[in-house]
């Protein structure tokens, strides 16, 4: 671990996803496999290794923890049995519990609204805000 | 035989074709799906933080509920399955036990048994697809479908025992036996971008818009599913990315059972669908 980095985040952050950071060896399958993979920076193994050397913060503030869809396939294929969904839920709850919500369910569009089904509010909601 | 039945909130709004349909099939069949009562919303997306037991209470109040009338639920949205079994899988984990306890305190109805979450399908599977075939009235010769499963029916595989969870064959082999000629198709259990559709719809789109393009390639072509939202997020990708003469019918697979176990037109839903499918099949002669 680095010195620098905050170990009690990454404690939390194992603690509430029930995962062990250092089983990963890097081996990148999970962000190979991602179907947002390109998209998501940073990407699931490169999210693991932020945490394995103490970067919480960095994880936290990033863009890539609130573009899983939770379709579990990182941790399907993983070798090692490290599943990143639930890492980035961890961190998505570490800061969703400081009330910064990503998705305000007030400003869904009416449109929307009418349009997109149920359960794709609910399930963002329950990801995305407080 | 009879079965309790859970539809969820999606399918009594946007999906009430899947539903529909599924009900009038199991009918055909000699299946009667009677409604859990007074079901409540499973929520949607299965929350995983350990401490996040507030998010079990509602799933599990159903299996409650569900667990007052027998020892099986059948689900048919793809979400409610996967939430549903793995929120009851969850309460038997090791090392929950004091969690357990709290979560069925807080759920006021008595919790008699563990029960069976199952899905549709694996009910078709326990008629026997040898028995349906003899019900089938119009058999979908010539079809070429791609049988999408997404990602909330296969995974996490070691809960939900459902089929492989990358290559899952349990509708493919379904088609077939209505008539339907399933193709090869790599992204049957790929992710079509869930609920980011709602903050992030271009990143849904591109998902979508990859499984389509991978249907396509292998000659498929009608998409069959089996969730409300894989059913939105295809059709509207491809309204957004493709010209109307471009775009590919998708369909429930319980719209697709009902059309060749001969359900009529008007019973089939299609006016719900988001790119109606009709035109395409009145040239394939299927309706």
């Amino acid at each position: 671990m680095n010195s620098t980095g905050n170990s009690d985040l990454v404690r939390r952050i194992e603690e509430l996803s029930g995962q062990r950071l250092q089983d990963c060896y890097q081996c990148g399958c999970c962000s190979a496999g991602c179907p947002i993979g390109e998209m998501m920076e940073p990407p699931p193994s490169k999210g693991v290794r932020l945490l394995q050397l103490g970067l919480a913060e960095e994880l936290l503030a990033s863009d890539g923890i609130w573009l899983c869809a939770s379709c579990l396939i990182c941790g399907t294929r993983c070798p090692r049995n490290v599943d990143y969904a639930r890492i980035a839920e961890a961190c998505r709850a570490i800061v969703l519990r400081t009330k910064k919500s990503q998705v305000d369910p007030d400003k869904v569009s009416e449109s929307d609204l009418q349009d997109v089904p149920q359960q794709a509010f609910i399930a963002s909601f329950r990801k995305f805000s407080v | 035989m009879k079965y309790p039945y859970y539809p969820g909130c999606t399918l009594y709004s946007k999906a009430k074709n899947l539903d529909r349909c599924a009900r009038k099939a199991a009918a055909l069949l000699d299946v009667e799906l009677e409604e859990l009562p007074s079901w409540n919303c499973c929520g949607a997306i299965y929350n995983t933080n350990i401490d996040d037991l507030a998010a079990q209470v509602g799933p599990v109040r159903n299996l409650a509920k569900a667990s007052q009338l027998g020892e099986k639920l059948v689900t048919l949205c793809a979400a409610c399955y996967n939430v549903l079994k793995r929120a009851g899988g969850h309460l038997n984990a090791t090392g929950f036990e004091e969690e357990r306890k709290r979560i069925l305190e807080f759920v006021d109805e008595r919790y008699e048994r563990d029960v069976r979450v199952m899905h549709y399908l694996e009910v078709l599977k326990e008629v026997g697809f040898e028995k349906i075939k003899q019900r089938v009235k119009k058999p979908l010769n010539g079809l070429k479908v791609a049988s999408y499963y997404g990602c909330l029916m296969t995974r996490p595989k070691e809960v939900l025992q459902f089929d492989d969870p990358e290559n899952p064959i349990m509708m493919d082999d379904l088609m077939a036996t209505l008539g339907a000629e399933p193709v090869r198709f790599d992204f049957k259990a790929e992710c079509c971008g869930g609920y980011l559709v709602v903050n992030r719809r271009d990143v849904a789109q591109a998902c979508s818009m990859r499984i389509i393009e991978n249907a396509k390639t292998w000659g498929a072509e009608a998409v069959v599913t089996t969730c409300p939202l894989c059913q939105y997020n295809l059709e509207s990708a491809q309204s957004a990315k493709l010209p109307a003469d471009k775009r590919m019918a998708i369909l429930y697979f319980t719209q697709v059972l009902g059309l060749a176990l001969g359900l009529g037109e008007d019973e089939l839903g299609f006016e719900d669908n988001k790119l109606d499918p009709k035109p395409f099949l009145k040239e394939k002669g299927l309706l």
